[in-house]
């Protein structure tokens, strides 16, 4: 299964994915698909935590804005899925890591069998309201650092309640990483997700696209919603 | 009977086949000291040396799949694929290829469009050719495979390569240097002189 990563810069992705790895690696065969921008950083990052053979973890530099790459055209993570399921097969599960993108930019269904958004209680407790296809319709949407809460003003439990009331049923969850039974539900619902997978009972769901906007450099592609202010790379 | 479809959709940077990872070289070169108003001066010199090899190469693996007879299109598909000439070509091509990461990048923006060809056209006879390169054929060489499929006839081939080469420099000025977009698509006009 193809488990993808979504969310604005600086909400925790990397971690989370670290996270994943420590918490699922043991049980499961995995490898991690990061993107960045410019760099490999996040690659470096995740190499460096030791959760996984460094050679299981690819980096793909977009070049362009991340949802280039989980969108509109896919090519680059495909190659590095299949090159990852090729060397390792049989793997059980390959976490794609977008780049720090804004609100609006989701995984394509062709790309991501499932997908995870991240948001944070330090991006401000009025993000979740904000709405947006990742807030509303991904899979899972993680509320993460929620032990900072107090000390940026905001109230954790309420961002979480305003985010459950615009997914209609569909999860929230509030992650800390000092919270173990957080952790622990993290893990566990992306073991769910894997068996109802296996099962074919999960069918991969797109939360929709952005609304439709150009480029000067003339292509077109789309955003919905609030927080436009992504970096054009 | 071609539409001309295939060459545009060839020369558009909305093909999903990967190409905006790739700056043909010109992040190196800027990061190395090349000042951005010389970029026409960089995209003249790929397009005598490197433009001219990467087209030839294309149009070679168009000849070798049949050209225009291999089109899907008019129903005389597999007509003329020479599997031999194409992995000669791509053979040929590796040989005047001496950068290891220019071969890796080449390889893999030709999966892309080999993954777009086996989505398309899984059973064509020149895709199937293309299939025995490896799963990570040279750029140029996928070109012309997959335009031969598309009905483009190699003129149209030739061209596409040597637009995509500057353009690709172009648009990648932009991400990388402070520049106009209109200048930018300047330099590519500029280029066919």
């Amino acid at each position: 299964m193809r488990l993808g990563v979504a969310g604005p810069v600086g909400t925790g992705k990397s971690t989370l994915i670290a996270t994943l790895c420590r918490e699922l690696a043991d049980e499961l065969s995995m490898a991690v698909v990061t993107n960045d921008i410019y760099t490999d950083e996040d690659a470096r990052l995740l190499r460096a935590a030791g959760v996984l053979p460094v050679e299981r973890i690819h980096a793909v530099e977009t070049g362009a804005c991340p949802h280039t790459a989980i969108r509109d055209d896919v090519t680059p993570n495909l190659l590095a899925v299949e090159d990852l399921e090729a060397e390792f097969a049989p793997l059980d599960l390959v976490v794609v890591e977008s780049g720090g993108d804004n609100l609006t930019a989701t995984f394509s269904p062709a790309l991501a069998d499932a997908q995870i958004f991240c948001l944070d209680v330090a991006g401000g407790g009025d993000v979740a309201r904000k709405g947006g296809p990742g807030i509303e319709r991904a899979d899972l949407l993680v509320v993460n650092k929620t032990d900072l809460a107090p000390h940026v003003g905001v109230d954790a439990e309420q961002m979480v309640a305003d985010a459950t009331s615009s997914r209609g049923g569909l999860p929230v969850l509030a992650l800390s990483q000092s919270d173990d039974v957080s952790i622990k539900a993290l893990a566990g619902w992306v073991q769910q997700v894997l068996a109802d997978y296996r099962a074919g009972h999960h069918v991969p769901r797109d939360p929709g696209p952005m609304a439709p906007h150009s480029h000067a450099d003339g292509t077109t592609h789309t955003h919905e919603g609030d927080g436009h202010g992504h970096e054009h790379g | 009977m071609s539409t001309g479809l295939g060459t545009l959709l060839l020369a558009d940077a909305r093909l999903p086949v990967g190409g905006h990872t790739y700056s043909a070289g010109l992040e190196p070169a800027l990061l190395d000291g090349l000042p951005p108003h010389r970029v026409p001066e960089y995209i003249a010199a790929r397009t005598r040396t490197v433009g001219l090899v990467e087209a030839a190469a294309a149009v070679l693996a168009h000849r070798a799949v049949g050209g225009v007879t291999a089109s899907a299109v008019d129903g005389t598909e597999g007509v003329g694929v020479d599997t031999g000439a194409l992995a000669d070509a791509h053979e040929a091509l590796l040989a005047r290829s001496p950068s290891a990461p220019l071969r890796d990048i080449s390889g893999l923006l030709g999966r892309g469009l080999v993954r777009l060809a086996d989505r398309l056209w899984p059973e064509h006879p020149a895709v199937k050719a293309l299939r025995t390169l490896g799963r990570a054929p040279q750029r140029p060489i996928a070109l012309g495979a997959v335009a031969a499929v598309m009905g483009a006839d190699e003129a149209e081939v030739a061209r596409v390569s040597l637009y995509d080469d500057a353009q690709t420099v172009a648009s990648a000025a932009l991400k990388l240097a402070p520049v106009d977009p209109v200048d930018a698509a300047g330099w590519v006009l500029g280029a066919e002189g």
